[in-house]
C-alpha cells in the first residue's frame, strides 16, 4: 500500500487532521523507552501515518531525534508517495522554519511535498487571507489552505491529496534547494509577504496570559483548576468505577453460575474475576484523568501550569513538567509515569518517573482508610477543630510529596549527567488558547485505557494466578494453613521488629498484586467476609487484636513509600526502558520503607 | 546586557548568542528566532527569578535564566 506521512511542529493542529482524513479505525505503534508513537490509519487507497509532532528536524531530546530517525527513514522507502506537511497558519515565520527544513529532506530523497495551512478559519477571522496559489509559487510545492476544526477547505484537500499521491512526480519541488542557512530568511520574507500580522494574533492570548499567568490571579486559578482536575479524579470518577466493578461482578456471578462449586469457581471467581477486576476498575479513573489532562493540554493551559511550576520544581532537581505526572500519580502512578513523556529533558523525565511511585494513587486509599479507622478515633480532632482522621489523611498525602521531592533532589545532587543530550534547559512556546476539539481528545481517552490494560493487564493476570495458587493450596485449613500463610510464617521474623505478625506479612506479600488486597486479605485472616464494605468491622477486630500505635503509624508510612505495584513496576521498566532502574527502586523504595516503619515502630509509643 | 535582565513590557533587540551555549540549543534558538538584529518584547518576569516570557515574531516563549543569560542585547529601546 502506497503511503502519506504526516508531519508537523506540536500545537498545529496535525492530530484533528489525521483523525478528520483517517475517521474511527487507526493503530498505535509505540517505541520501547521514548516518547515515540506511530500512529497510522487508511484514507482512499493510501495508509496515512501520524508523525509525533517535533520542533524542528534539528534535534534536542532523544525521543526527538528518534522521531527524525524515522521519518528519514520513512522518506527513503519507495511506498512513501506524498508527504504532508502541517502548519499553522496563524504563526506562518516558525512554521515555515521547520515547513522548509522538511521540503529540503523530502528533496534530497524525490519525495513529494504538501503544505496545509491549518486553522485558515482563524487567520481569515483576524480579516487576513492567504494567497495560496501565489505561496505555491514560491515555494515550489503544493499548498492547501483549512481549517480541520471548522471543516473550511477540508473536502477539496480530501479530494486533491489522493490526485497528488497518485502521480506524485508532477508536482515534486523542481526549485533549487534552499541552502540551510539561508531558511530562516526565506521563511521570514514568505511569512512578511503572506502571513498574519502577529500582533493582533497574539493579542487574545497575550490578554488571557495577563490574568492566568498574573502573580496573584494566576496563582487562584492554577490552584482552582489543580483542584478541579482533583475532584475530577476522585469524585466524578467514582460512578464510573463503580458501574465496572458492578459490571465485573454481575458477570462473575453470571460465568460462575455455569461452573458449579468447586476449584474452576473459585479459581474463577478469585483469581480471574478479583484480581483483573480489581485493577480494571481503575480503567474509568485513567481515562477520567486523561480527559482532563487532555482538555488542558489542548487549550493551551498546561504550559502555563508548566511555566508557574517550573521555579519552584527546578529546587529539586525537577522541571514545570513534572507537576502534571506528579498530580496524576495521586489516581495512578501508570498513566503519571506516561505523562511525564512531556517532560524535555530526559534527565528530569527520569527523575520525575522514578519518584511518581511515591505519591498516595487511589490504591492506597483503602488501606489508609482501614488503618487510620483502627488507630485514630473518628471524633479525635486537632486544636478542635480539624477532625484528626482528615488530618492524618492529608499527613499521608503530604509525607508521599515531600518524600518524592527529597528523593528527585538527592538524585539531582548526587548523580551525574552523562551527555549534553540528558539535560535540556526550559524553553517553552505558550500556544494560543483554543477550545479543544472533541475528536483527538475521544481517541487519547480511549486509547488511554488501551494502553493501560495493555501494559499492565498481562502482569496482573500473572500475579493474580500466582497468589491465588499460594493462597489456595494445599486445601485444608483456609489461607493460614496455605503455601501463602506458611511464607508468612517462614518471614515472619522480618516483619516482627515492625510490630507486625505474620498475618499482616501475609496482607503485605498479597499487596503486590494490587495494594487495596491488603483490606480483603486482612479480612480473610481477622475473620471478617467481604471487608472492603466492612472497614469499620474489620477495624474493630483489628483494634481488639491490639495493634500498637506504633506499628501501625509504621505501617502507614509503609504504604506511603513502598513500591509494591508490579503493574507500575512493568511500566516503569519500559518507559525508562532499563530493568535495573525498575528492579533497583523496587528494592531502594522498599528499604526505605522498611527503616521508616522500623523507627516509626520503635520511637512512637 | 543579556535577555534576563530585560524588565517586562520593554522592548529590546537581539545581538549574538553566547558561544558558551551548547551547539543543539543555540541551533534551536536560531530556529525560534532568536538571531541577531530580531526584535524581542518582554510580556513578564516570573517572582523568585523563574523564566521570563517574551514575544518574539509570530511567538511567544517562555525561558529559564540559565538560557536567558546566554542571549545577548544590542540595546533597550
Amino acid at each position: 500500500m502506497k503511503r502519506i506521512i504526516l508531519v508537523g511542529k506540536p500545537n498545529c493542529g496535525k492530530s484533528l487532521l489525521f483523525n478528520q482524513l483517517t475517521g474511527l479505525r487507526q493503530k498505535v505503534a509505540n517505541f520501547p523507552g521514548v516518547t515515540v508513537e506511530l500512529k497510522s490509519g487508511q484514507f482512499k487507497e493510501f495508509e496515512l501515518v501520524d508523525f509525533p509532532g517535533t520542533y524542528s528536524l534539528h534535534t534536542l531530546s532523544k525521543d526527538e531525534e528518534i522521531a527524525v530517525v524515522k521519518l528519514k527513514e520513512a522518506m527513503q522507502q519507495e511506498d512513501t508517495a506524498v508527504v504532508v506537511c502541517v502548519l499553522d497558519a496563524t504563526r506562518m515565520e516558525r512554521s515555515l522554519v521547520f515547513g522548509l527544513q522538511v521540503q529540503a529532506l523530502a528533496k534530497a530523497h524525490n519525495k513529494t511535498v504538501v503544505f496545509v495551512l491549518n486553522m485558515i478559519d482563524e487567520v481569515r477571522r483576524y480579516g487576513f487571507d492567504i494567497d495560496t496559489t501565489q505561496l505555491a509559487d514560491e515555494l515550489g510545492s503544493p499548498v492547501f489552505a483549512l481549517s480541520a476544526k471548522t471543516l473550511i477547505g477540508l473536502s477539496e484537500f480530501q479530494k486533491a491529496l489522493p490526485e497528488i499521491a497518485r502521480q506524485p512526480e508532477q508536482y515534486r519541488n523542481e526549485q533549487p534547494a534552499i541552502a540551510p542557512e539561508n531558511a530562516l530568511i526565506v521563511a521570514r520574507e514568505l511569512s512578511k509577504n503572506h502571513g498574519v500580522n502577529a500582533d493582533v494574533v497574539l493579542k487574545k492570548q497575550n490578554r488571557i496570559d495577563s490574568f492566568m499567568l498574573n502573580n496573584v490571579f494566576g496563582g487562584v486559578a492554577f490552584l482552582f483548576i489543580m483542584f478541579f482536575l482533583f475532584q475530577s479524579i476522585f469524585t466524578w470518577a467514582t460512578p464510573l468505577m463503580d458501574a465496572v466493578e458492578f459490571a465485573i461482578g454481575e458477570l462473575a456471578v453470571w460465568v460462575t453460575g455455569f461452573t458449579g462449586e468447586g476449584m474452576t469457581t473459585d479459581f474463577l471467581s478469585d483469581a480471574i474475576f478479583g484480581g483483573i477486576g480489581s485493577f480494571l476498575v481503575f480503567v474509568p479513573q485513567i481515562m477520567v484523568l486523561t480527559l482532563i489532562i487532555g482538555v488542558l493540554e489542548d487549550s493551551g493551559y498546561l504550559a502555563r501550569a508548566a511555566l508557574i511550576c517550573h521555579k519552584p520544581l527546578s529546587y529539586f532537581g525537577l522541571s514545570g513538567r513534572s507537576f502534571i505526572p506528579y498530580l496524576s500519580g495521586h489516581a495512578c502512578a501508570i498513566p503519571a509515569i506516561m505523562a511525564a513523556r512531556t517532560i524535555e529533558s530526559p534527565r528530569k523525565r527520569l527523575f520525575t518517573m522514578m519518584t511518581i511511585p511515591l505519591m498516595s494513587c487511589s490504591a492506597r486509599l483503602p488501606v489508609y482508610a482501614l488503618l487510620i479507622a483502627v488507630l485514630i478515633p473518628s471524633d479525635a480532632t486537632l486544636l478542635g477543630i480539624f477532625n484528626l482522621q482528615g488530618v492524618a489523611f492529608f499527613g499521608l498525602y503530604l509525607f508521599g510529596i515531600v518524600t518524592a521531592l527529597l528523593v528527585s533532589f538527592f538524585l539531582h545532587k548526587f548523580t551525574h549527567q552523562h551527555d549534553e543530550k540528558s539535560d535540556m534547559p526550559f524553553i517553552l512556546e505558550l500556544p494560543t488558547y483554543r477550545l479543544p476539539h472533541w475528536k483527538p481528545l475521544m481517541y487519547r481517552v480511549v486509547n488511554s485505557g488501551l494502553a493501560f490494560i495493555k501494559r499492565a493487564g498481562p502482569v496482573i493476570f500473572w500475579v493474580s494466578v500466582v497468589i491465588w495458587v499460594l493462597g489456595y493450596f494445599p486445601q485444608h485449613g483456609g489461607l493460614e494453613n496455605s503455601y501463602l500463610g506458611k511464607i508468612g510464617h517462614f518471614i515472619e521474623p522480618v516483619f516482627e521488629p515492625l510490630g507486625l505478625d505474620w498475618r499482616y506479612g501475609v496482607a503485605i506479600l498479597m499487596s503486590f498484586l494490587a495494594r487495596e488486597v491488603f483490606v480483603g486479605a486482612l479480612g480473610t485472616l481477622f475473620g471478617i467476609e467481604g471487608a472492603d464494605e466492612n472497614i469499620s468491622g474489620l477495624a474493630e477486630n483489628i483494634q481488639a487484636d491490639g495493634l500498637a500505635l506504633g506499628a501501625g503509624i509504621g505501617l502507614l508510612l509503609f504504604y506511603v513509600v513502598a513500591l509494591q505495584c508490579v503493574a507500575t513496576v512493568a511500566v516503569l521498566r519500559a518507559e525508562t526502558g532499563k530493568a535495573r532502574i525498575a528492579a533497583g527502586l523496587v528494592v531502594a523504595y522498599g528499604l526505605l520503607a522498611y527503616i521508616i516503619a522500623l523507627l516509626a515502630a520503635n520511637l512512637i509509643n | 546586557m543579556t535577555l534576563w535582565e530585560i524588565p517586562a513590557k520593554n522592548s529590546a533587540q537581539i545581538d549574538a548568542l553566547s558561544q558558551a551555549l551548547n551547539p543543539a540549543v543555540a541551533a534551536r534558538l536560531s530556529e525560534m528566532g532568536f538571531t541577531p538584529g530580531q526584535d524581542v518584547y518582554c510580556l513578564r518576569r516570573s517572582p523568585l527569578q523563574g523564566p521570563l516570557v517574551v514575544q518574539l515574531g509570530d511567538c511567544v516563549y517562555s525561558l529559564e535564566r540559565d538560557v536567558a543569560n546566554q542571549i545577548h542585547l544590542a540595546h533597550a529601546s
